[in-house]
């Protein structure tokens, strides 16, 4: 007999059993949809970008790969190393701007 | 806009800002991981680079064997450039109005200026015509062994040279003695 007899049913008959998408998943499809998450994501690179916040983790990064030689570093480490440093040192000014517009994203989907 | 749906907005708009944020440090880790792989970034290569440079002339400099190599003509200075033991830029003597090789002009000058027996003649010579009736009998016979001498010196180091010639003959030949 083929092993696919045995397979595990399809999703979509687990789905019609009540499994809703959460709230979060359907903001993020309606910002994806409208464009407006590209939008942000831009806007809040190029904040970033003017405040040095981007330099200070190339330079992290850099340190990290001359310690460790540059063939012995992975994406994972250097993720690993700059993200609790990263989202500590975002200037509170660019932080509430985001979030005024998300928010402003938020309300204007009227949810 | 109720207190609950307040706070859900803030609780939602800051994980969705974690969200974007998230996405940019992983944009920013896999932009200077691939710098470090490409070797893109000129300054981690440059202080290798210099490292590897700075030991391997340490190590050359410690090397005894390297001494000998470095006493020979063709040394090479910081620039990479040798240059020959003896200069070889030509230069006009401004006494007696012939092409010297820079590193044979301090002997020729001390020969056509100074020291040596026929310099003075030669001085004594070009200054009066009355003179030189004097100095005429003397130069043939007591010029050869002097001139000799100092032929096998000349030729003994084995570099030519331009002021070697005059003595090649055993006598000291100037336009100015044919007369």
């Amino acid at each position: 007999m083929k092993h696919s007899v045995n397979r595990p049913p399809t999703p979509d008959a687990a789905e019609d059993q009540g499994k809703e998408p959460t709230l979060q998943e359907i903001i993020n499809v309606k910002l994806i949809e409208s464009g407006e998450k590209e939008r942000l994501m831009e806007l809040l690179r190029e904040r970033l970008i003017d405040c040095g916040w981007k330099d200070e983790m190339k330079a992290l990064c850099r340190a990290h790969v001359k310690k460790k030689g540059r063939n012995n570093v992975t994406v994972d480490d250097l993720v690993h190393l700059i993200t609790p440093k990263g989202r500590a040192s975002v200037p509170d000014s660019v932080k509430a701007e985001l979030l005024q517009r998300i928010r402003m994203f938020l309300m204007s989907a009227a949810l | 806009m109720s207190g609950p749906n307040e706070d859900n907005n803030t609780q939602l708009s800051s994980h969705i800002f974690g969200d974007l944020l998230d996405s940019i440090i992983v944009d920013v880790a896999s932009e200077c991981h691939r710098i470090a792989k490409l070797g893109l970034d000129r300054n981690l290569e440059e202080e290798e680079e210099e490292m590897r440079l700075s030991a391997q002339a340490r190590a050359r400099v410690a090397d005894p064997s390297n001494s000998s190599e470095t006493n020979t003509k063709y040394v090479v200075d910081i620039f990479g450039q040798t240059h020959p033991s003896v200069a070889t830029e030509i230069f006009e003597c401004m006494n007696c109005g012939r092409s010297i090789a820079a590193g044979r002009f301090a002997p020729h000058l001390e020969k056509c200026m100074g020291k040596g027996r026929k310099a003075r003649l030669k001085v004594t010579r070009s200054s009066t015509a009355a003179q030189n009736r004097y100095s005429r009998g003397s130069p043939v016979s007591t010029y050869s062994p002097y001139s000799n001498s100092t032929s096998t010196n000349r030729l003994s180091n084995g570099t030519p040279s331009v002021a070697g010639e005059e003595y090649s003959n055993g006598t000291y030949e100037e336009p100015w003695n044919k007369t």
